[in-house]
């Protein structure tokens, strides 16, 4: 029996997750091998590991990152070219930035009065100005950006690339998000649709939740002293053995076995990676973690480096809180000053601690949201934008990509993408590539075909490759 | 006419070139296709071919050929065959018409050409079908023989031959009968998702005794006839449906009617409504002339089916949402009922399965003539069938008028006191004023074909093309549908035919899938090129005409499976057979499968009796029909907090309820006939701390605490039986107690209270049983 069980179960190798026996019940193959085993990547990475800080709602490029002489110039003008086919509302004329920008670092790359604390990263960001998507409503937005396609439920760029390498950490997910929003797309946007469910995101509360209440769920048992737990799981491990040895070897079976003994290791090691009370007071202070309106975003921020560096793939950090909270029609100036004062001093924080621990130069930390915003204005009171999908900034850091450096550029006035377009398909192209995989390898075979996260597109954006 | 020859090879018969004409006879079609076809091909083709027409002439097909080029003079005259045009320019008769213009054909090519046109120029259409069409789904269902079997005493069926058949020429054998216990607890949880009570498993054991056969046939009866049933298999059409109580994507808004076809699903199952007429219902139901109100209305709700579908509800481009929703709709039929993957021709021809974009835009004009939204305007309104009846509505309407008339008295009343009676009783009249019912559904909209739409880019439409059904299934002359109807009924009529090669194929696959956790073929929702073969073809078709032949009944096909020996055989494990056929494709034994989420949760229930088995109804509470499940808050306000069945917890995308979530559970937005079973560990989480574990082994144990008639080793007994359908062993017996007292000496310190102690300790136990592998696994 020994033999033929060996021959039975070989390949299992379980680790955390382990085993996504799909059971022979996939349309593909039906080798039962633990997909979040650590895979080598299709060519060397620069990069192992991502964090995303997501800042749900768009923020405005022109009021950030992407300065416009002329849209200053020609404030209350008409915008001079053609509004795209479809819009999310009217608007009216060009609206200026109310903020002003500056210069910084070497590098001299200008940055609005919204950043201070990150503006003196500059010379580590890579900025890339020439973004656009198609979606120009939060829902679809956000699921191209998360998933690759705004039409149908599709795995998250999380999960492929969990998919793709696996995890080195066999005690934690290969995947977390942060107080994911539930709306707009939802669980779909860290799901891992028809990739092995191992793959998922594992959420850790939700928007609505201060993150210092968040928790994974189901992570703790009140009701049951630990000791005695273990003695529970003693005699658990002893019936399903029993059980085992009269049905046969059996993977599944097998496998839910350790699976057990993963959860026990993982919620002792989750809380430990949740708990920052042994972090130094400099490194809270760094964060913004003293101070109420940086507090809650700079423990998001420090999660995201406590995971990162304990070998979690794919950490996100959604900045949203009970409203869309970067969606300006309105109140811009209100709006995007809050927001950017409850991020700016973490997301420095994040930088500087993930370069001083020599932590940056294998992350790749990418910041953005899911479009950007017109240059014109909404509503009566020159103090809204609408949505923009055609033309936003996003930046990266670390990883891989040339700091201190910007790409591609929108027009003048901040609406189009104008040269050096990069679609958000070649943003999961570059992504990949920098974590050393071809996006036009990584696939999956699914009711018939082969899906990609960059569906029949994506070309790398090779430029911004330091 | 390359099509037209499709159509042909799947009926099976050789036709005349000619529409209308006897067949061919084969010699004639034997000497074109060596002699002729080969030589206008090398030599005519060219100029005359798919890629060029000289003078309007094409040369590749009988049509063509009689159509001739531009001069309007017929190519060959059979009657007076050497003066046929033909043969004047091949012999190059006239110095200015010569064919081919720069070589003369052979004396041999001409004599054939010759021989050929006094044989009246038989053509017949191009025989070398395509992969595609060849495949093994799209040809007809053919009624195949019970193959014999070395040994003829283990069969119970004619469907158990065909098992064995193939068990033997592997030189396997079937695993032996399961035993009697395991027998019922698989029937019962197949059947209904709830685990037989310990008194069900003692009466079947009782009637076994006297006659296992009819014990048996009595037990699948029974469990067939119980209400659970058709929650339980309703609940597996469900996952075809996608079906939701939300609607998921952009703008997650309540389908807060969709209870209503998840209760007309649950109902056909119960009272076998035949397939084909459940089918019907589903696509048509509107469109079906209706004896009276009740059928009416349950034939509207049924259409549900094509409403349910998760749309992009704040997508700006209107045409574009549009557009999504009909291929929505196309993805979700075809695959439900044809197992194809028609989604796959929006943009282009399918890349794998014979089916084209014009295919695709075939059918995409049915539902695009089909009424599913109110308007397309963002924040998009799907549209509702009304289900009032004439009663209902004359009482809402008096009532309204109540409430119209009393407001208008109101504003003349000044007396204070008075003022307040009639506002308290206007408050009354408007706390029972509720919206007339409506069913989410579609109806007829305004009919048109629709333009292919190149790269399935509505900014770029081609041609216009009609109305139609894939033509490598229902050939190239199919007659119009009508310019009044969508052609939704149409469509289930074609569905539906006796003949249709693939909806029994597809049905009876998913039952087998659901009862025995794997298709015959593995791909449930694909039987294209890339869905995998049938392991048992032959099977796959018997059963299939079987279903057709018995009225597409489901029950009956049930009994069919159920009763044979091979689902009655036991899991027992063979180290060869496991060599010889690791995924158990030739069912050497039966399969060890974990029970469905919906089916974990029931069966907590069940055991701890925290079951509540009240049927049907709405399944959102607090939230009204098109309320926002989450907003931009991220607030989850629904409640799954109910110890009713799992099919009536709600069903909300975007945030499936996390238990289901952690076990495999549909995601609700796309078909799923074939879930998957992942081991996570954060499954393992949940067994050990999830509330609704900690609840339902307090229960059960609790129940037990109280029953003073039973001593500790009785408890323990009532336990395994309760939980497991069987007795501890000794060994499991002494293993329970030690553990119990175990468990209350170490919570000495923590619980002083000796009787809380006691209870806590037998919990923890209970706790242990219900996550073992025993209870979510069944044999």
């Amino acid at each position: 029996m020994t033999m033929s069980r060996r021959q039975f179960l070989k390949q299992s190798a379980l680790g955390f997750g382990s085993l996504a026996l799909t059971s022979m019940l996939t349309e593909t193959a039906s080798a039962a091998v633990d997909p979040l085993a650590p895979k080598k990547p299709h060519f060397p990475a620069r990069a192992k590991r991502v964090i995303f800080l997501f800042m749900k709602g768009g923020p405005s490029h022109m009021d950030t990152f992407d300065p416009k002489p002329l849209l200053t110039r020609d404030h209350g003008k008409p915008f001079p070219g053609n509004k795209p086919r479809v819009q999310f509302a009217e608007t009216g004329t060009l609206l200026r930035s109310p903020w002003k920008f500056k210069k910084y670092g070497q590098s001299g790359i200008e940055v609005s009065e919204l950043f201070p604390n990150v503006a003196e990263c500059v010379d580590d960001l890579c900025f890339i100005h020439s973004m656009h998507g198609t979606n120009p409503a939060h829902g679809g937005a956000l699921l191209k950006l998360h998933t690759g396609s705004d039409s149908f439920v599709r795995p998250s760029m999380g999960s492929w690339i969990s998919y793709g390498l696996g995890t080195e950490n066999q005690n934690l997910p290969a995947f977390v998000t942060v107080c994911p929003t539930l709306a707009h797309g939802g669980v779909n946007n860290w799901a891992s649709a028809f990739l092995p469910a191992a793959c998922q995101g594992v959420p850790i509360g939700n928007a609505s939740v201060p993150v210092e209440q968040a928790k994974i769920r189901y992570i703790q048992n009140a009701g049951i002293p630990a000791g005695l737990q273990r003695h529970q799981l003693d005699l658990l491990a002893e019936m399903n053995r029993d059980h085992l040895n009269r049905t046969g070897p059996d993977l599944s079976l097998e496998g839910r076995i350790d699976s057990f003994e993963l959860a026990f290791r993982m919620q002792r090691s989750i809380p430990e990676v949740e708990d920052i009370s042994k972090e130094t007071a400099a490194t809270k202070t760094m964060y913004g973690i003293d101070e109420p309106v940086t507090s809650n975003f700079g423990r998001q921020c420090l999660l995201a480096r406590r995971f990162a560096e304990r070998g979690v793939r794919f950490v996100q950090v959604t900045h949203s809180d009970s409203m869309v909270q970067w969606d300006q029609h309105g109140n811009l100036k209100k709006g995007h000053e809050k927001n950017a004062r409850e991020v700016d001093k973490p997301i420095a924080g994040l930088l500087k601690d993930l370069k001083s621990r020599g932590l940056l130069k294998d992350t790749l930390v990418i910041w953005g949201g899911e479009f950007g915003r017109t240059p014109t204005v909404e509503g009566g009171g020159n103090d809204g934008r609408d949505h923009n999908p055609e033309g936003f900034t996003i930046w990266m850091a670390g990883g891989g990509v040339k700091p201190g450096f910007r790409y591609g550029t929108t027009d003048d006035y901040g609406w189009y993408a104008a040269t050096d377009k990069v679609h958000l398909h070649d943003f999961h192209a570059t992504l990949l590539h920098i974590l050393g995989m071809d996006h036009e390898k990584l696939t999956y075979r699914h009711a018939g075909r082969d899906f990609r996260l960059t569906d029949v597109a994506g070309k790398v954006v090779t430029k911004i490759l330091a | 006419m390359k099509r037209y020859a499709t159509l042909i090879l799947i009926c099976g018969i050789i036709p005349s070139g000619f529409a209308g004409e006897p067949p061919l006879k084969p010699e004639d079609v034997r000497f074109f296709e060596t002699r002729i076809r080969p030589l206008l091909a090398d030599n005519c083709f060219s100029c005359h071919g798919p890629e060029k027409q000289k003078s309007d002439l094409r040369l590749d097909s009988a049509e063509a050929f009689r159509r001739g080029g531009s001069s309007g003079e017929m190519l060959i005259n059979s009657a007076k065959a050497e003066q046929s045009l033909l043969l004047q320019l091949v012999q190059h008769a006239d110095a200015d018409k010569r064919m081919p213009p720069k070589k003369k054909l052979t004396e041999k090519q001409i004599a054939d050409l010759l021989l050929w046109a006094k044989m009246g120029a038989p053509f017949p259409p191009k025989t070398t079908a395509t992969p595609g069409e060849k495949h093994w789904a799209f040809q007809p269902m053919v009624n195949p023989v019970p193959p014999a079997t070395k040994d003829n005493a283990w069969a119970k069926s004619p469907l158990d031959s065909f098992i064995l058949a193939k068990l033997e020429a592997k030189n396997l054998r079937p695993a032996p009968p399961t035993d009697r216990r395991t027998l019922i607890r698989r029937a019962t949880l197949d059947l209904t998702g709830i685990p037989p009570t310990p008194e069900d498993v003692e009466s079947f054991l009782k009637e076994s005794a006297d006659n296992p056969q009819t014990a048996y046939e009595n037990l699948v009866n029974r469990l067939l006839a119980s209400p659970a049933y058709g929650e339980r298999w309703g609940r597996h059409w469900l996952d075809v449906a996608r079906y939701a109580d939300s609607n998921g994507l952009d703008e997650n808004i309540a389908f807060g009617n969709a209870w209503r076809y998840r209760d007309y699903v649950v109902a056909a199952f119960n009272k076998d409504k035949p397939f084909d007429q459940f089918l019907t219902e589903q696509l048509a139901g509107d469109l079906l002339p209706t004896p009276d109100t009740a059928t009416r209305h349950e034939r509207l709700i049924a259409t549900g089916f094509l409403a349910l579908g998760a749309k992009v509800l704040a997508e700006v481009d209107a045409k574009k949402m549009e557009m999504d929703i009909v291929d929505e709709q196309v993805d979700t039929v075809g695959r439900a009922f044809l197992g194809l993957t028609l989604g796959c021709a929006r943009c282009h021809n399918h890349k794998f399965d014979p089916v084209t974009i014009d295919d695709y835009y075939g059918l995409a004009g049915i539902f695009q003539s089909t009424k599913t939204m109110e308007h397309f305007k963002k924040v998009a309104r799907w549209y509702e069938n009304p289900l009032a009846t004439p009663e209902e509505i004359a009482k809402k309407a008096e009532h309204d008028e109540k409430i119209a008339s009393l407001k208008e008295a109101i504003k003349a009343i000044k007396e204070a006191v008075e003022l307040k009676k009639r506002k308290d009783e206007l408050a009354e009249l408007e706390k029972v004023s509720a919206e007339l019912p409506t069913a989410l559904g579609v109806t007829e909209g305004s009919v048109a074909n629709t333009k292919v739409l190149l790269r399935g880019d509505h900014l770029t439409p081609g041609k216009l093309v009609p109305r139609q059904f894939p033509v490598v299934l229902a050939g190239a002359k199919q007659s119009p549908l009508a310019d009044k109807e969508s052609g939704r009924l149409e469509l289930a009529k074609w569905l539906t035919k006796k003949d249709h090669p693939l909806t029994a194929r597809v049905m009876v696959n998913r039952v087998w899938r659901w009862h025995f956790g794997q298709g015959l073929v593995r791909s449930t929702d694909n039987f294209g090129l890339i869905g995998e073969k049938p392991s048992h073809p032959e099977l796959l078709d018997w059963l299939a005409l079987r279903f057709v032949e018995g009225g597409w009944s489901i029950k009956a096909l049930h009994r069919q499976i159920m009763l044979s020996a091979t689902y009655q055989m036991g899991s027992t494990f063979d180290a060869n057979s496991a060599e010889a056929d690791p995924d158990n494709r030739l069912h050497w034994r039966a399969n060890v499968r974990r029970l469905e989420a919906e089916a974990i949760r029931d069966s907590l229930l069940a055991v701890s009796g925290n079951l509540d088995k009240s049927m049907g109804g709405p399944s959102l509470q607090n939230i009204k029909n098109r309320d926002y499940l989450f907003d931009h808050t991220s607030k989850d306000k629904t409640t799954y907090d109910t110890r009713r069945r799992s099919i009536y917890l709600p069903v909300i995308r975007n945030n499936i309820y996390d238990v289901f979530q952690l076990f495999d559970g549909t995601d609700a937005t796309v078909i799923n006939g074939d879930r998957a079973t992942t081991t996570v560990a954060t499954q393992a989480l949940f067994m050990m701390n999830g509330p609704l574990m900690v609840e339902s082994a307090t229960k059960l144990t609790s129940r037990l605490l109280e029953d003073k008639t039973l001593d500790d080793a009785g408890k323990v007994r009532q336990l395994y039986l309760t939980t497991y359908g069987r007795p501890p062993t000794d060994r499991e017996e002494e293993r329970a107690k030690k553990a119990i007292a175990g468990f209350e000496k170490e919570l000495n310190a923590d619980e002083p209270d000796a009787v809380k102690r006691r209870a806590k300790a037998w919990a923890f136990f209970g706790h242990v049983l219900l996550a073992a592998n025993e209870f979510i696994y069944v044999n």
